[in-house]
């Protein structure tokens, strides 16, 4: 990958405070989204995102370049999401407060009736099977690809699209029987 | 009619679609790494500074041993030396005239306490030049 030759020739140049400001913006969103899916509550997941950031730039003089940058800093998060997840208390969800108020940071101006859409459909993907639930959330955020969101997850890309064809029938079948209840 | 499933997927784009860290995370996390690397800058110059510590105490203790066996030395060569110098002046006694035999015998005791004075003498300054020396401060 490009980024990568240029992150290992900024690196090797010991300019490390440069090749953060390069992976930056081109890993946040996807290291936050990879802590969110896992952990379910925004402050923790921008608490682990900026850890991993830390990590990551603690660790750069190692990087070598024989792996990709990517999977090394998902393995990162992954792990330093595991770890805040043991750490926080263990019944979180994504219908807590905090995340609707990251729904509502996200669409400012939604009405009252999509609001409490937002809010049911949070709360079926909560309950949704973990990987099941990572899956939507990832595959959903990251423009629909399959590979990248293998790539987060370090499943195979077939896996995704299994979990992912399991979830979204869950969650046809329960926003069907959401709407006729309604 | 619309496709539920597409439906769905648009409602899920627009729930996840646009999740992102809050505003001001990369200017928090830059000053975050900054502090960082100031604080690692210190460290890298505290170790630094005590490798250095570390070489100057093992080059002094060298210098030192160096001295010391200098010193040994020395006192073994003003011993031989003066061992030479008397053995020489007993050999070349009978052939001195008798003015030198004269002048000898009047200012030979102030010669030998000279001589005694100076091979006692030696080790002592180098003893004294040794202790006199004060290891320099780094900091």
């Amino acid at each position: 990958m490009l980024i990568d030759a240029r992150v290992l020739e900024l690196v090797r140049a010991e300019r490390r405070d440069e090749a953060i400001g390069l992976l930056l913006p081109a890993f946040r969103r996807r290291v936050f989204g990879l802590a969110y899916s896992l952990l379910r509550n925004r402050d923790a997941a921008e608490d682990v995102t900026q850890d991993v950031f830390i990590k990551v730039w603690r660790a750069l003089p190692r990087f070598d370049g024989r792996a990709a940058l990517s999977t090394w800093i998902y393995a990162i998060t992954r792990n330093a999401s595991l770890s805040a997840l043991r750490a926080r208390r263990p019944h979180a969800s994504l219908g807590d407060p905090d995340v609707l108020d990251a729904v509502d940071a996200v669409d400012p101006g939604p009405s009252a009736a999509a609001m409490a859409e937002q809010a049911a459909l949070l709360r079926l993907v909560d309950q949704l099977p973990t990987k099941q639930r990572q899956v939507i959330m990832l595959f959903y955020m990251e423009e629909q690809s399959h590979e990248e969101v293998a790539t987060m997850l370090a499943i195979p890309v077939g896996t995704v699209k299994t979990l992912l064809h399991r979830a979204r029938a869950t969650l046809s079948a329960a926003v069907g029987n959401v709407s006729a209840n309604a | 009619m619309s496709n539920p499933d597409s439906e769905l997927d648009k409602r899920l784009q627009a729930l996840f679609g646009s999740l992102d860290t809050g505003t001001g995370f990369d200017a928090r996390l830059i000053a975050h790494l900054r502090v960082e690397s100031q604080a690692d800058a210190a460290g890298r110059a505290i170790r630094a500074q005590h490798q250095e510590r570390e070489r100057y105490r093992e080059e002094l203790l060298q210098l030192k041993s160096w001295r010391r066996s200098t010193v040994r030395l020395l006192t073994l060569d003003t011993l031989g030396i003066s061992l030479l110098l008397a053995i020489a002046v007993a050999m070349a006694w009978p052939h001195l005239s008798r003015d030198v035999a004269d002048i000898s015998r009047q200012y030979g005791p102030n010669i030998v306490t000279l001589l005694g004075v100076l091979i006692a003498g030696v080790p002592l300054v180098g003893m004294w030049a040794e202790q006199s020396r004060r290891p320099i401060r780094l900091l």
